[in-house]
């Protein structure tokens, strides 16, 4: 509550309306908002301003009880102070019989109160509608509702939606009162008996009958959720920056005999960079399709290397074997650092690539097509990285003893959704199989959800559901859509905001 | 000062108390504000027939605006209907619980609508990934990023 010192007793003139610019406690979270745009805004009444709620409701109450249901403010300072102030009023008015003529405007603006639907506490009727379907919301809750913040695995920020109809961009509109207080209220109306009555008279008229229009996002009397959290386009510029630089890294990998052997992680141009000077390394969907080929094939490799491996030595015993008895040696068909090894134009050479910079035609990552890969050519160009990479026995061991910031395997890198074609999946070396890196992409591609607007109201499900038991049964599940796990297609996905993805690879 | 989460959930029980529950919801333990038990059971002609499963909802301070975490309670004799949605673990794959939550929905309101994805139920089988996601699920399925591929 950064901001709640701020609204300590001190400043009770700054009140709009009998309301205060600060919220007053009903949440407990962070205030995530931007506070001065806030209170701009409820200084030019276009959102209600914070009223203390109450507990509940009567129209038969009297002032005192009025005053008596305020919900208690969570800072003590700042309640002893408004507490104090309320005394004051209160003693103030005591000499006159309770009932009468006397006219307390801090309990009068109660008059009429409306339960905000979410919170289930009542403020006074000058309360916020919803633009669209025209329901009312506190200023408390509204301040709530936001866009849900994107992560790495989940690269798209959607409006918030109503939380009555389910329509995009939710907004509110606020019909200030006639009367004004407190701030910018000089030379208006003040507060009268009369204004009171004329409130609750317009309380008293259901809500769908006062207001038949719905404001769309951009009108200028609508507050919607992104005016007052700004820095939401500047978050997710933010994850999605962070997501194309990792997705960026690559694996660098050399085909040597019938394997593939990483031999650094390059990066990839950005669009942006290429624009800025040097030669853009594009990654085109083929490419990427290659790419992901190449990583099952080294990956499925490694799996046979032991396999391998052991039917070298067997052979090779039983090769000095017949030496030994026919005196005549075969040179062996396994030697990896001899036969069958593709160098592959696309790519590096072992001093280009280094991890985090920029890689540019020497660390090109640019696949070669598969079907080359299995044509044996060449012995391979760099017979020192092979010999590396065999004495380190698997392609793990040896890229993390030689190249310390590669992504572990752990750190899997989610395809984002946004530009999938520009950004490559990393495959990192040590993990994750072409087939769940596959389906992670698609994953990600299945996923743009277009559900929120075919999803039916849920205001009018929230008004009958309660209450109308009978309809089991009869109804199709009211907005309820659901089947399958996303692990069906997002195995490989690490979803680093602590949350977990289903049917992820028992490894 | 009570939180948002237990004030409002105060007012829903009071509510369920003073109204009672829909048919085929029974209210079976709310000592706390943190995790409720309801009985649900499908009334009339259903695959579902004659059972009785327990929903449990557990609620964090920041109640209605983050969802409950709700799922069928798993051991001692009670099991999850077999459902295309529901994982034998009690997890419940249903837009409303995830990204369709609305801070408008009650407590009473999920039950119904659970309550009703059952009575919908045209073949009793499990989720076609249950053992996959069942192996690794977390505990809270909150956790989980469901798919909801009804919405294509």
């Amino acid at each position: 509550m950064g901001n709640s010192s701020s609204s300590s007793g001190r400043h009770h003139e700054e009140m709009v309306d009998y309301g205060s610019l600060q919220p007053q406690g009903v949440y407990t979270g962070p205030q995530d908002w931007n506070q001065s745009v806030v209170t701009q805004l409820i200084v030019a009444r276009k959102i209600a301003p914070f009223y203390r709620p109450l507990e509940e409701y009567e129209e038969s109450w009297d002032d005192d009880q009025i005053l008596a249901a305020r919900k208690e403010l969570p800072e003590s300072s700042e309640n002893s102070d408004t507490a104090a102030r309320g005394d004051a009023v209160r003693s103030s008015h005591s000499k006159r019989p309770n009932g009468g003529k006397e006219f307390r405007p801090d309990a009068a603006v109660y008059r009429g109160a409306t339960e905000c639907p979410i919170c289930f506490l009542y403020y006074p009727p000058n309360i916020n509608h919803s633009r669209c379907c025209d329901q009312a919301i506190c200023t408390e809750c509204f301040v709530q509702i936001k866009r849900a913040e994107p992560t790495t695995t989940h690269l798209v920020s959607e409006p918030a939606a109503c939380p009555y109809c389910v329509q995009d961009n939710f907004g509110v509109v606020y019909a200030p009162p006639t009367w004004r207080g407190g701030i910018g209220s000089d030379g208006a109306h003040p507060l009268s008996p009369l204004s009171v009555s004329r409130m609750e008279q317009q309380a008293s008229v259901p809500t769908h009958k006062r207001r038949q229009k719905s404001y769309s996002a951009d009108s200028p009397e609508v507050v919607t959720i992104d005016q007052i959290r700004p820095d939401w386009e500047a978050k997710l510029a933010a994850v999605r920056a962070a997501v194309a630089r990792r997705a960026n890294r690559r694996i660098i990998m050399r085909q040597v005999g019938d394997r593939l052997i990483p031999v650094g992680i390059g990066r990839i141009q950005t669009p942006e960079e290429a624009a800025e000077g040097g030669q853009y390394v594009g990654v085109s969907g083929q490419d990427l399709e290659e790419l992901m080929l190449m990583e099952a094939m080294r990956l499925s490799l490694i799996d046979h290397e032991e396999h391998q491996r052991k039917e070298a030595e067997e052979k090779k015993k039983e090769e000095e074997a017949e030496r030994a008895g026919a005196g005549q040696g075969v040179p062996s068909q396994t030697d990896q650092g001899t036969s069958t090894t593709l160098p592959l134009p696309s790519l590096s050479t072992p001093s280009a690539p280094s991890p985090g910079t920029r890689s540019r035609s020497p660390s090109r990552s640019r696949t070669p097509p598969i079907r080359d890969s299995m044509v044996n050519r060449s012995p391979p160009p760099f017979s020192t990285m092979n010999a590396a990479f065999m004495s380190s026995g698997t392609a793990s061991a040896f890229l993390n003893s030689s190249r310390p910031p590669i992504v572990s395997s752990s750190e899997l890198i989610p395809v984002p959704s946004a530009n999938p074609r520009s950004e490559v999946d990393a495959q990192t070396a040590t993990s994750s199989t072409i087939a769940t890196s596959f389906s992670s992409l698609t994953g990600q591609l299945a996923q743009p959800s277009s559900s929120t607007s075919s999803q039916p109201s849920l205001g009018p499900i929230y008004a009958q559901l309660p209450s109308s038991p009978d309809l089991v049964g009869q109804q199709p599940p009211l907005a309820l859509t659901g089947s399958t796990a996303k692990g069906e297609t997002a195995s490989t996905l690490s979803v680093p905001d602590g949350t977990t993805t289903p049917g992820e690879p028992a490894r | 000062m009570a939180s948002i989460s237990s004030r409002r959930l105060a007012k829903e029980l009071r509510e369920i108390h003073a109204e009672g529950c829909p048919v085929g919801i029974e209210l079976l333990k709310a000592d706390d504000f943190a995790t409720w038990w309801f009985s649900i059971e499908v009334m009339g002609e259903s695959q579902y027939r004659d059972e009785k499963y327990t929903l449990q909802f557990r609620f964090d301070s920041q109640y209605p605006i983050s969802s409950p975490a709700v799922q069928f309670v798993v051991g001692d004799g009670r099991e999850a209907p077999i459902h295309p949605h529901v994982y034998s673990n009690g997890h419940i794959c249903a837009s409303i619980l995830g990204n369709e939550w609305s801070p408008v929905l009650s407590v009473i309101a999920v039950c119904v609508t659970l309550q009703s994805m059952l009575a919908s139920c045209k073949k009793k089988e499990r989720p076609t990934d249950n053992d996959r996601y069942v192996r690794t699920a977390p505990d809270n399925p909150k956790k989980t990023r469901f798919h909801y591929d009804d919405d294509e």
